[in-house]
């Protein structure tokens, strides 16, 4: 039996019908056709799903799209500034300083990064290794992604 | 440094970097297309079977589903290289395709999947490759007759089909031999043997985001998008399969694949999608789950070796023997180009030796598919011989670095090519079975001991106790460090580019390769604007249309930088010859007087005297160039007159801390020296390095496809339970020392070469060896895992 939810993505609400049992990450993609969220796992083991939900990094693919209503959701293509096309610090690091290959788990871990600097915008590397603990890359790229976060908290210190 | 470049040698941003951090680049399985179908497969339950009854009126009758599939009206192909039918009446793996559902949602797909009725008659099954190989056992492929194969299919008759030919080298037992010297001889010689039997797993390739497919009739040309490392042998495929001409189907993949790490390539789904298309008049789209990721498509096959290793005191090798019997399951791909590949580098080239043998079998059994991943043969038999030629050094007492910068390759010596162990020649189609074409590696292999050197020097090796001494002791947590080295073909393939130049004076490149990840966008164009003088920025690469790119590869093999890209450099060049000819009469100088930089032609020591790029491409108003990769696998030698193969390769030296109470493993520190001919873009190379030492990480320590014993079915088929490395297995930045060395390649494009392949080799076997000298004993199985360091522990 199909709901109707309000979902408020990247500053902008949208009312979906959905099946109750359909996942955030499921939504996000086949409904609202915002493919940057990428599934690997399906199962949360992998953070490639992972989206901010009220600030928090969470995986989509194992969160019920009807328990996101309200709540302020970001997704990969929120990041930059709309009308400027401005990327985020982090982006512009993870371009800089190759922080990607195939880039399945980029939008995850770009993410992932920015949650963890909200909260501590001066982490060591190991606060930036655990904060990535639950981000697979199957590429191996983890000792790039992390020199791009420790990179744009260097970048952000000057306010932006 | 003599030569000043512009463009390569440098950092530059990826030419996908914008698209994949703001999450606007399109993968294959985030394209909607109006009025789409859905595909979902039904797979059998049973390892081997026959389907004895099957019904589909009630999945048919369900609303929404729009057509149904099973091997009674699906056309009896076989899709390139595959024993079995598209869809066919016996399944031979536990995940094998029974029947396709396209229905108007997923969800409805699914629900038609249960209501499919099917009655089997369940076949006896094997899933150990000794086993399998026995006269007695099962067998997999009963028109095939045996679980041993060597066949050389479709590289004799360019049919595509599984048509039986024996390698011709293929002894009658089903063995590939190898063989130089008398190793008789050679054991008798020796002060020190030793032997010994190892395993190396099965490792899933673990594609990031699970393969899609979608197929769109228009009129009757067919339009695939394929989430795939070689769309052009899809095209191929395809047409084959539905007996079209090859113009007629357009496969595409033009802004990225997702990693496939070997496992992208040619798609059943593409087929069956095509044909669900055809009947429905509708686009159709296939996404495979996680589980079918891991159980129906390839992986690397396990090995089994037996090692036999001669010494002398003096750290001399009198003599190896290799018998490797492989796992390659229910079908494969490639599996003639794994054993091969095992044969010739690991096996052939890496040591230098008077007496070798080695023999490689490939065995058929009722498991998951096997194929190429990421080094393709090399860490399987890496795994092995670097195990067992660490306890050869521990023979004589010498230590494992001295021994390996004693016997590793260099310059000048032994070594043969993949297609001289199989009896080919270079276009593959030729067959020469009496011989083998021993050559030697060339002058860039003098990188070797250099890159043994650069990681003792890294890791600190001096801090080395000797043989099964922990460097550290710390309550029950001991430290040990170990090396391992490794190499892998730097292979040359048939692989093609044009160049069309704009009247701005910038660059389109259509390549035949494909962007997988490892960058070959922006190294391409790096190498193509320093070769053109233009900027990086004024050129762009497009590929992975079967339409408008030319023949070739796609990204196989560490073909890109090796193949790929000097046909582009190569057609580049071309166009600089036909640029200089415009610009030199309005010069009033010879072609020979000019060079191009910073988007001009300059007279050479005259640089005031120049027309622009640009107007040179408008005067000639169509410049284009086209370039085959015109580099044969093996060039002569102009020093020793000799055949030279082309190889990468690599040292990694390992430090790890075991806690003998619980067994548990960390890896502390990884330094990795690799050749790469000449890095175009070091950022990249040190993310391909990372990749090669990860995924050897998951390899050699975590990476486990369990299988039922009893019934074949893959019992971890996630992400949860089949384990990767996360980013805390890994050691700290500034502990993964990862190195280069540039020692040119004859090759390629100034230099380069294709390395990526390489990092996969010595990873697994470095922790290995210095798990074994952390805590003494020798773990010869598939894993490192904290169950197999205490059990080596008797605990």
């Amino acid at each position: 039996m199909a709901v109707s939810i309000s979902l408020i993505v990247n500053g902008e609400e949208h009312r979906v019908e959905i099946e109750p049992w359909w996942s955030l990450a499921h939504v996000l993609r086949e409904e609202l056709q915002l493919t940057g969220t990428k599934i690997m796992c399906n199962n949360g083991a992998c953070g490639s799903c992972t989206v901010l939900m009220d600030g928090q990094a969470v995986s989509s693919c194992v969160k019920l799209a009807v328990l996101a209503e309200g709540k302020n959701i970001t997704t990969i293509e929120g990041l930059a500034e709309l009308e400027t096309g401005e990327l985020h610090p982090i982006q512009e690091a993870f371009i800089k300083y190759s922080g990607m290959q195939c880039g399945t788990c980029t939008p995850g871990m770009i993410l992932t990064a920015k949650a963890l600097l909200d909260e501590n915008p001066t982490p060591t590397e190991d606060e930036v290794r655990g904060a990535l603990a639950g981000n697979l890359c199957r590429c191996g790229t983890y000792k790039r992604i992390t020199k791009c976060i420790l990179a744009a908290a260097d970048m952000m210190k000057g306010g932006r | 440094m003599a030569e000043e470049f512009s463009v390569i040698g440098k950092n530059l941003p990826r030419k996908d970097a914008r698209e994949k951090v703001t999450g606007e680049v399109k993968f294959v399985a985030d394209i909607q297309l109006p009025r789409m179908l859905h595909v979902q497969f039904l797979r059998s339950p049973y390892a081997h079977a026959k389907i004895t009854k099957i019904d589909t009126s009630r999945a048919e009758m369900l609303p929404g589903v729009k057509c149904v599939l099973t091997h009674k009206n699906t056309p009896k192909v076989h899709p390139l290289d595959k024993f079995e039918f598209l869809l066919d009446e016996t399944v031979h793996v536990a995940g094998e395709e029974v029947a396709a559902v396209a229905a108007e949602t997923e969800e409805i797909a699914k629900e038609a999947l249960k209501l499919i009725d099917v009655e089997y008659e369940v076949l006896p099954a094997v899933f150990d490759a000794e086993e399998a190989i026995k006269p007695d056992a099962p067998v997999v492929h009963v028109e095939h007759g045996s679980n041993l194969y060597f066949g050389l299919e479709k590289r004799t008759d360019k049919s595509y089909g599984p048509k039986e030919v024996r390698a011709p080298r293929t002894r009658a037992d089903g063995y590939l031999p190898l063989e130089v010297g008398d190793v008789d001889k050679g054991f008798a010689e020796a002060d020190a043997i030793i032997e010994g039997r190892y395993e190396s797993p099965m490792q899933a390739c673990v594609s990031p985001m699970p393969r899609a497919v979608i197929c769109q009739w228009n009129g009757n040309n067919l339009n695939c998008w394929a989430d795939s490392q070689v769309p052009q042998w899809i095209n191929k495929d395809l047409a084959r399969c539905l007996g079209l001409p090859q113009s007629s189907v357009r496969v595409m993949n033009t802004t990225s694949t997702v990693g496939g790490y070997g496992a992208k390539t040619p798609e059943k789904v593409a087929i069956i999608n095509a044909l669900i298309a055809k009947k429905t008049g509708r686009p159709v789209k296939a996404v495979y789950t996680r589980e079918e990721e891991f159980v129906a498509t390839h992986h690397r096959p396990s090995y089994v070796g037996y090692e036999k290793i001669g010494v002398k005191k003096d750290g001399t090798i009198t003599a190896m023997h290799h018998r490797m019997i492989g796992n390659f399951g229910r079908d494969f791909f490639s599996a003639t180009e794994i054993m091969s590949a095992s044969a010739a580098a690991t096996a052939g080239t890496l040591y230098m030796y008077q007496n070798l043998k080695f023999e490689g079998c490939v065995a058929i059994t009722n498991i998951p598919d096997t194929g190429p991943m990421n080094g393709l043969g090399d860490p399987e038999a890496g795994f092995i011989v670097e195990r067992a030629v660490d306890e050869a050094a521990e023979a004589i007492g010498m230590d494992p670095v001295e021994f390996r910068l004693k016997n590793c390759a260099r310059y000048g010596s032994r070594s043969v090519s993949r297609r001289d162990v199989l009896g080919l020649s270079h276009d593959e189609l030729e067959l020469r079975p009496d011989w083998v074409n021993w050559g030697i590696v060339g002058p860039d292999f003098d990188s070797l001991p250099e890159c043994i050197k650069i990681a003792r020097d890294k890791s600190g090796w001096k801090k080395w106790k000797g043989w099964k001494t922990p460097v550290e002791v710390n309550g029950t947590k001991r430290k040990g460090i170990g090396i391992a080295i490794g190499m892998h073909m730097s292979c040359f393939r048939l692989y093609s580019a044009i160049i069309k130049m704009n009247w701005d004076g910038t660059a389109n490149v259509l390549s035949s390769a494909a962007e997988i990840g490892q960058g070959i966008r922006t190294a391409m164009a790096q190498v193509v604007a320093e070769t053109l003088g233009i900027g990086y920025e004024d050129v762009e690469i497009l590929l992975g249309d079967s339409a408008a790119t030319p023949e070739g590869w796609g990204c196989i093999a560490s073909g890109g930088t090796s193949s790929a890209i000097p046909a582009a450099w190569h057609a580049a060049k071309e166009i600089k010859r036909k640029l200089f000819d415009i610009a030199a009469p309005r010069l009033g100088v010879t072609p020979g007087e000019l060079e191009a930089k910073n988007r001009m032609i300059y007279v050479k020591y005259k640089p005031e005297k120049c027309i622009s790029i640009a107007e040179a491409c408008l005067r000639g108003y169509q410049v284009t160039g086209a370039a085959v990769n015109p580099s044969p696998d093996s060039i002569i030698d102009e020093k020793t007159g000799k055949v030279m193969n082309t190889y990468a390769c690599v040292a990694t030296i390992a430090e790890v801390e075991v806690d003998t109470e619980t067994g548990k493993l960390d890896v502390l520190k990884l330094s990795s020296a690799h050749d790469c001919g000449r890095a175009i873009n070091p950022q990249m190379v040190e993310n391909q390095i990372d990749m090669g030492l990860v995924q050897a990480n998951g390899y050699g320590r975590s990476e486990e496809m369990i299988f039922d014993k009893d019934s074949g079915v893959m019992l971890n088929p996630d992400l949860l339970d089949y384990k990767l490395m996360t980013i805390l297995d890994m050691p700290k930045m500034d502990d993964m020392q990862d190195s280069f060395v540039e020692y040119p390649s004859a090759w390629g494009a100034f230099g380069s070469k294709g390395f990526s392949e390489t990092g996969a080799t010595s990873g697994a076997p470095a922790i290995a060896n210095a798990v074994y000298n952390a805590i003494g004993v020798r773990i010869r199985g598939e894993h490192i895992t904290p169950d197999a360091i205490l059990e080596a522990l008797g605990k």
